[in-house]
């Protein structure tokens, strides 16, 4: 008798009705409108490469001793050296990163034993051709630019 | 001038002049508010960028379809293909001509109104026929086949629907059964001891299935035969069908405020404590809180120009409240306002369905219609109509 009433008064319709009506808060909204409000991405997320300087004065932290090269499974990474015949040093004069192979393991950060390359939190890595893909040491050094639209 | 203005048919030329300008505006915010309301169902955001809150997207989605290639089948029956969905719209837009969207603007009073209405929107089912058949198209033919075995099985319990009202309302003109419902100081819907309550369901139940839209939605069911009817169209006569089935909607929606809860009448229209908080009251706080809401999203916007939109929207509301505010004009359009909010309050039920219950399977939608909403129908036919007799 409880179900024929149930079916008669089409309460299973009407509870369905209250489910959908209660879920409209703007609270649940999942939806993110990309480029104006950019979303926020973990904190371990790992995203375009950069190579850090030195926040003072500008120089890299990059000792050039090839581990990132060497860690790399995908072996993207091409460092290009130089002894520096007073210092006895080797000094950093390339730096490739090949962002269109690279499946951001995040090997080579681990392989740095000074903290010079590092993956951002940056995720807009698309460019126009395969060239764009692969990074020099300025745009390494410059870091992610993310471009800014206006709405 | 004077002479002019008593003329009967200048009246109603106005008035259809204005509907027929007015109309595809407001269809257009209805689909707007559709999407919107979906997405809200939904938990989704909605159209967004076209204006602000994607405010102008009515208008970008109708000259997108204006501005779309023409294009006609090689195989279609070009005459039948281009006349279908004029057809369509023709007869949706005629049934505007009887409805009483006030008592001071309508276009007309016809002693047939609801018949006429009813009769329209059986043609308008015509234009999908032709429209599926012409196109030569597996998926067109399957769509309008469906919708035409829907419109032939629904419109039985529809009609029962408002034979049962109209036996209460003992008139066929529409401003006549809104006099009716005003004279008894009831709405039809809650008359006769609450009996009339089970045909309104039904209207309901009918009028989606009527207008073709979820969860009744066979013949356009997207993932069995892609659009149904209008699988081959685009461009402006697609804008066509689209104009037409919101103003069958519109229109069925229509009937069932005229026929069931009481046209332009407010509710509990012969308690006169209620005329001041319902008449004046009412639409003022309305149109307030609307505006002021548009008023605090401008904050969260960041461009001029989107605020500009909504600080006019803004502005626009809180000139409406005012409006309400002056008895002169208050009586003018007061009726009008309580027909289009019921009427909105019914589309966006649908709406409501549509974001809720998933489509019927083809037997289903047969089984709901001839073994449940039919012989219902009919059985509250006969109870009403005993019931009237027994208290007359």
């Amino acid at each position: 008798m409880k179900e024929f009433l149930k079916t008669v008064f089409l309460v299973d319709l009407l509870k369905g009705l209250w489910v959908t009506f209660r879920n409209q808060k703007p609270s649940l909204v999942y939806t993110e409108q990309y480029p104006e409000h950019r979303p926020s991405v973990a904190e371990r997320y790992r995203g375009a490469p950069r190579l850090n300087v030195h926040p003072e004065t500008d120089e890299t932290l990059c000792i050039a001793c090839n581990l990132c090269a060497l860690a790399c499974p995908e072996t993207l990474i091409v460092v290009g050296a130089e002894r520096n015949k007073e210092t006895r040093r080797k000094e950093l004069t390339t730096f490739t990163y090949d962002t269109s192979r690279c499946m951001f393991c995040g090997l080579c950060e681990d392989a740095c034993p000074v903290d010079a390359l590092e993956l951002t939190q940056d995720f807009e890595l698309a460019s126009y051709t395969r060239e764009g893909a692969i990074w020099d040491r300025q745009m390494l050094e410059e870091g992610p630019l993310p471009t800014q639209y206006r709405f | 001038m004077e002479d002019l203005l008593s003329n009967p048919y200048v009246h109603s030329l106005i008035a259809t002049v204005l509907i027929i300008l007015l109309f595809p505006l407001v269809a257009g915010y209805i689909v707007l508010a559709e999407r919107k309301v979906l997405a809200d169902l939904q938990v989704r955001l909605g159209p967004m960028r076209v204006g602000p809150y994607g405010f102008l997207q009515p208008l970008a989605d109708a000259f997108k379809l204006l501005l779309k290639e023409d294009i006609i089948p090689a195989a279609a029956d070009k005459w039948i293909f281009w006349g279908a969905p004029v057809l369509s719209t023709f007869t949706a837009l005629t049934a505007f001509a009887v409805l009483p969207l006030s008592d001071k603007f309508y276009v007309a009073d016809v002693n047939i109104g609801i018949l006429f209405i009813l009769a329209m929107s059986s043609v308008g089912a015509l234009g999908l026929i032709l429209g599926g058949w012409s196109s030569n198209s597996k998926y067109s033919l399957l769509g309008s086949l469906r919708s035409a075995a829907q419109m032939v099985s629904y419109e039985v319990p529809l009609g029962f629907a408002v034979i049962t009202a109209l036996m209460v309302a003992e008139t066929l003109s529409m401003q006549g059964i809104i006099q009716t419902q005003l004279d008894k100081g009831v709405w039809i819907a809650f008359s006769n001891y609450g009996l009339m309550l089970v045909p309104t369901v039904l209207f309901l139940i009918a009028g989606v299935a009527e207008t073709n839209r979820a969860p009744f939605d066979l013949p356009e069911a997207e993932s069995e035969i892609v659009a149904g009817f209008h699988t081959e169209y685009s461009g402006f006569r697609f804008a066509l069908y689209f104009l037409a089935e919101y103003a069958s909607i519109f229109v069925i929606c229509s009937i069932a405020v005229t026929v069931f809860f009481g046209g332009w009448l407010r509710p509990f229209p012969s308690v006169e404590v209620l005329k001041d908080p319902l008449d004046v009251w009412f639409p003022i706080l309305l149109f307030v809180a609307i505006g002021a809401g548009c008023a605090i999203g401008v904050k969260r916007l960041l461009l001029p120009e989107q605020k500009a939109v909504i600080g006019v929207v803004a502005l626009g509301m809180f000139l409406i409240a005012g409006l309400f505010a002056i008895p002169a004009v208050n009586e003018l359009i007061i009726g009008f306002f309580w027909f289009l909010f019921k009427v909105l309050a019914i589309v966006y039920t649908f709406i409501w369905y549509r974001g809720t219950f998933p489509r019927f399977r083809y037997d289903q939608l047969m089984d709901v219609g001839w073994k449940y909403l039919i012989p219902i129908s009919m059985g509250a036919l006969i109870v009403n109509g005993a019931v009237l007799l027994a208290t007359s």
